[in-house]
This record gives structure tokens, sequence and C-alpha cells, in this order.
């Protein structure tokens, strides 16, 4: 640990590089995009898309119930009509409600309780804020394994 | 006519005939797995996969709210054929649920769809929520007051806080929560990753981890004094094993006596803080950085925007519902939070059904069976007659 402790200071000795304000919000909106997020990696099968199983786009599902099979021809293209982004959604949303409780009235505002601070590294309470990126520690312990794996390792 | 209900939520879809016992639940989703080439597995095919390591997911659902067709497609063209619920349109109304202030562009999506493609003879859409509030106030025959009941519906993408004077959810007072299972999962996926192993892919094998070895707590701090000490002190530590889809085909919770290293090829994530820590999410989103308030203050905060008289009714009538519910601890913790901040006046009184992710399903077959329900549809001759307009003075939603 006294070696981590020294290597800290001669870091901080050399040249002391800090992310700004700017780049720890943008630090912090990745980290709240990635709770978000469906996967990590890529798709592995970007090729792969019907299993023989499921029934093709445009045979619609006239061939599976009982009832009698009307010649229907599926207006497929609904599909691509309805695909929206979720942010082309709200886009709309603000533009067409203007009054009347939305789905912006009702997020919940922010907390007026005391924020709570946990060590970034083994989720026990924090007492300290890493000076270079913003991140919480506990205990050097912490603040060495914090400097060694994230912190400015990786930039945002 | 058949009545099918569809509680359509953005993790699982939950599905069946009003006269069905219980519902199917359907992973509403397409998944392809790392292992096999040959296929995809549509909702629940993915039972037939016998290796659940980094599965990848197409999801229909972007924030909690219906975006992508072309996979819902897929899976609603699964859950209607004779694998899941053979339905025969024909002969067929639909009962299907979307979440508060759906965007007006996806329910004239759905009625296209029900009416159009599928050819459904009748058509309900109402939310998840309003369902559950009419199970609750038709059960609850003995209580007094029903003027007012509170549903908190806590479920994959979000939770919501709803008040409702009699079976009318007052949507000028209803809150979301942007925490739901999904960040949950992703979160615990988070801290294992950084902390122990690697498992960002693993999102199956640690949402099932979750739902193992996560609870509320109802005492944080103390938790976290217990968190800290070593066996046989420390009483919430688990050792958690994972599966290797060879020998072993599940995860599990090692017994606490036998605690310690891995053994042999195993890989083991210890659960100590993290048990409690990630549901606290639900009740402190700013844990995270999420700057909103938690179920608790936000149940509180609806207190403030619906009419005085009605208070007291709500916070007497609090009902759980939706998969978070689940978790061992949360309505303890909802009731010691709400009676600590609500005013001495007030009785707190809050249920939880017996199976909160199947009451609203439940609620739409007890619906489906009301004399009322028909005059609640819209059919299809009047949705060719006069489109979407007829749904939109039917149904009470967005
Ligand atoms: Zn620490
Ligand atoms: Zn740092």
């Amino acid at each position: 640990m006294a070696d981590k402790r020294e290597s800290v200071r001669i870091k901080d000795g050399q040249q002391l590089r800090v992310l700004d304000e700017a780049a720890r919000r943008r630090r912090q909106r990745k980290a709240l995009e990635a709770l978000e997020e469906d996967n990590f990696s890529e798709d592995p099968h970007a090729d792969l898309k019907m299993s023989k199983k499921a029934p093709k786009f445009d045979e619609g599902i006239d061939s599976s119930g009982p009832g009698p099979k009307k010649k229907r021809k599926s207006r497929g293209d609904f599909k691509l009509r309805y695909r929206k982004t979720f942010s082309a959604l709200l886009e709309e949303e603000h533009m067409l409600n203007k009054d009347g409780p939305t789905y912006f009235t009702a997020c919940a505002p922010p907390s007026t309780l005391p924020e709570r601070h946990f060590c970034a590294v083994c989720g026990f309470p924090s007492n300290y804020t890493c000076v270079q990126c913003g991140a919480r520690y506990c205990c050097i312990k912490c603040l060495g394994t914090h400097q060694d794996t994230r912190c400015l390792k990786y930039t945002a | 006519m058949a009545t099918l209900i569809l509680d359509n939520g953005a993790g699982t879809a939950k599905v069946g005939f009003s006269t069905d016992s219980e519902p199917k639940i359907i992973p509403n989703c397409v998944t392809k797995a790392k292992n096999v080439r040959t296929r995809i597995f549509i909702g629940d095919q993915i039972e037939e996969c016998k290796d659940l390591s980094s599965l990848y997911y197409l999801l229909p659902f972007q924030k909690g709210f219906l975006v992508n067709w072309e996979i819902e497609k897929q899976v609603w063209d699964h859950m209607f054929s004779k694998d899941v619920c053979q339905v025969d349109f024909n002969e067929t109304a639909l009962l299907v649920t979307e979440p508060f202030f759906n965007f007006p562009s996806i329910g004239e999506s759905i009625n296209e769809v029900i009416f159009e493609e599928y050819q459904f003879q009748a058509l309900h859409r109402t939310q998840a929520p309003t369902l559950s509030c009419y199970k609750h106030q038709t059960d609850k025959v003995t209580s007094g007051s029903l003027f007012g009941t509170l549903v908190v519906d806590s479920g994959y993408s979000f939770s919501h806080i709803v008040p409702f004077y009699k079976n009318k959810p007052l949507k000028e007072a209803i809150i979301r929560v942007n925490v739901g299972g999904k960040v949950l999962t992703n979160h615990l996926k988070e801290v294992i990753s950084y902390r122990q192993l690697m498992v960002m892919d693993e999102t199956y094998v640690i949402n099932q981890m979750k739902e193992d070895v996560c609870y509320v707590s109802t005492q944080f701090k103390k938790d976290i004094s217990i968190a800290r000490l070593k066996y046989p002190e420390n009483t919430i530590s688990r050792d958690y094993i994972l599966p290797d889809y060879t020998h072993i085909k599940r995860g599990y919770v090692r017994a606490p006596e036998d605690s310690g290293k891995a053994k042999g090829d195993e890989q083991m994530i210890r659960m100590n803080n993290e048990r409690f820590a990630i549901p606290e999410l639900l009740f402190y989103p700013s844990d995270v950085g999420i700057q909103e308030m938690g179920l608790s203050e936000s149940i509180m905060h609806c207190m403030t925007l619906v009419d005085k008289e009605l208070v007291p009714h709500l916070l007497n009538n609090i009902v759980l519902t939706g998969g978070n519910a689940l978790l061992p601890g949360f309505q303890d913790r909802v009731f010691q939070d709400v009676r600590s901040m609500a005013s001495d006046d007030y009785d707190v009184g809050i249920s939880t059904p017996s199976n909160p992710l199947t009451y609203a399903w439940q609620s739409g077959c007890d619906l489906a069976l009301d004399p009322i329900f028909p005059s609640m549809c819209v059919s299809r001759h009047d949705y060719e007659e006069h489109g979407h307009v007829a749904c939109i003075n039917k149904f009470n939603v967005s």
C-alpha cells in the first residue's frame, strides 16, 4: 500500500491531469446511457434473421389461424411507417401535446433527500472524491485500485 | 366470443384467454445465442436453448415504449400461434395494455396491427395499473373506503405511482420513476464486472442472480455494517455459483457454511453489499446519478398533487405490483418509508397481491367477464368505419 501511495504522489508531482466539468458530465451521461443498454457487445450473428419456425413477414398470419382463410394483402409496411426512435417520439409529443399531463410532466422530480455517496470500487459508503475525475472512494486502498483501473484510464 | 388478455410488458408479456387460470409468461424479445448459428429464439422459445450464456437481445421496447414492430410482430405472431395461445381471430376480442402517456402514434400502430394485420374482432386498450385497480376494488369487498387506490407498478423499464379516484386514474398526479428491473440488472452487471468478474454480456445469468439473492433492505445502515464483517458475523454475504451450462445448468447460492473460494473450474460471484445496494436504486435513483425521487418519496410527492380529501384513502389503499414487488422486503420498505413520512393522522395500508407480476393480467380476466366490458371495446366494424378516432374516443389512453 505504501508503494501505491508513493506512486500517487509522484504522478501528482509531475502533472495532474484533471477532468473538467464538461468531461465529468459527459462521463456521467455515458454511465446513465449504459444503464439503458439492451446489450453490451455487438450482435454475434448480425446476418441471422429468421428461424424456420417464425412466419415470414409477408405471409402475415393468415396461415396460422384455423378460421376461414381470407385473401388479404398485408400492409406489412406498417413496420417501417411506425418505426420511430424514442427521441423522435419525444419530439413529436413535445410539439403536439402542449398542455395537460404528459410523459414529460409525469417524470419524478429531483429528490429532496440528502445525496448518498458510495465507493466506486467496493460499494461501501464513501467520504472522499477523486480530485482528478470526481469518482468516489472510501480508503487509500480503493483509491489505488481506482487509479490503476478507471480514473483517467478511459476517456469520456 | 373469446377474449384474449395481453399484458404487454417491456420485459415479459403475460398472455392467455380470460378463461385460463394462469397466463403464459413470454419474454417480450427475440434472442440470439452465441453458440447457435442456425436459428433465433422468439419469446419463450429461449427455453429450448441449452446454453444461456452471452445471449444477444432484440427488444421491441425502448425506455418502456413500443418502438420496433419488426421484433414485436415476431413475438406476437408466436404468442397467437398454436405454439402458445392458438387464437382464432374471427372469434376473439383482445384486451391489451400499454404504458401511461403512451405516444399517439404508437397507439395508432397498435390499432392498425390488431385490426388490419391480425383482424381481431374487438379491442380494448388500457394500462396495467388501471386493471390492477379494478381487481383491487372488486376483490376488497369487505373493507370500507374504495374512493382512492394507489397502484405502485414497478416493472422492467420504469416504475409508476398511479392514484385512482374510484376506477379513474388521476393523470395529472401520476409519477414515473425511471428505474425498473432493467436498470437494476445493468447496474449489477456493471459493479460485478468491475469488482469481480467480467459479466457484461451475461444479462440472463445476472438477472437470474439478482432474482435469486437481491433484497430490499429495511435497515440500510445496519446492513452496511453487517456486510463489513467476516463470516460468520457477516450474515449477508452469499457465494453464488454461476452456471457453465454443461455441468451446472443454473446458478445457485452455496450454503453460507460452505462459502469460501471457488472449487475446481467453477465461477463464483460473492454477493455482499450488492445484495441490497442494487435494489436501493428504486428508492434512491440518485445513488447512480439519476436525479429523480425514488418510489417512497414519489408516493409522498404524489399526495401533494391530489385532492386533500383523497389522501387518507390513497395511503390506506396502496397496492404493489410488477416484477420488482417480488423482491423480498419490498413491501416492508415502502411501508416503513411511507409511515415515517406521512402524517400520524393517516393510516397506511399496503398490500401485495400473491403474484404481483400477473395481477394485472388476472384483473383483465375479471374485467372481460364484467357485463360492461363489451361497451369498453371498439369493434372491427367501428374501426373500419371510423378509424383511429373510434379508438381515441373509447379508450382512456394517452
Ligand atoms: Zn472502497
Ligand atoms: Zn479518479
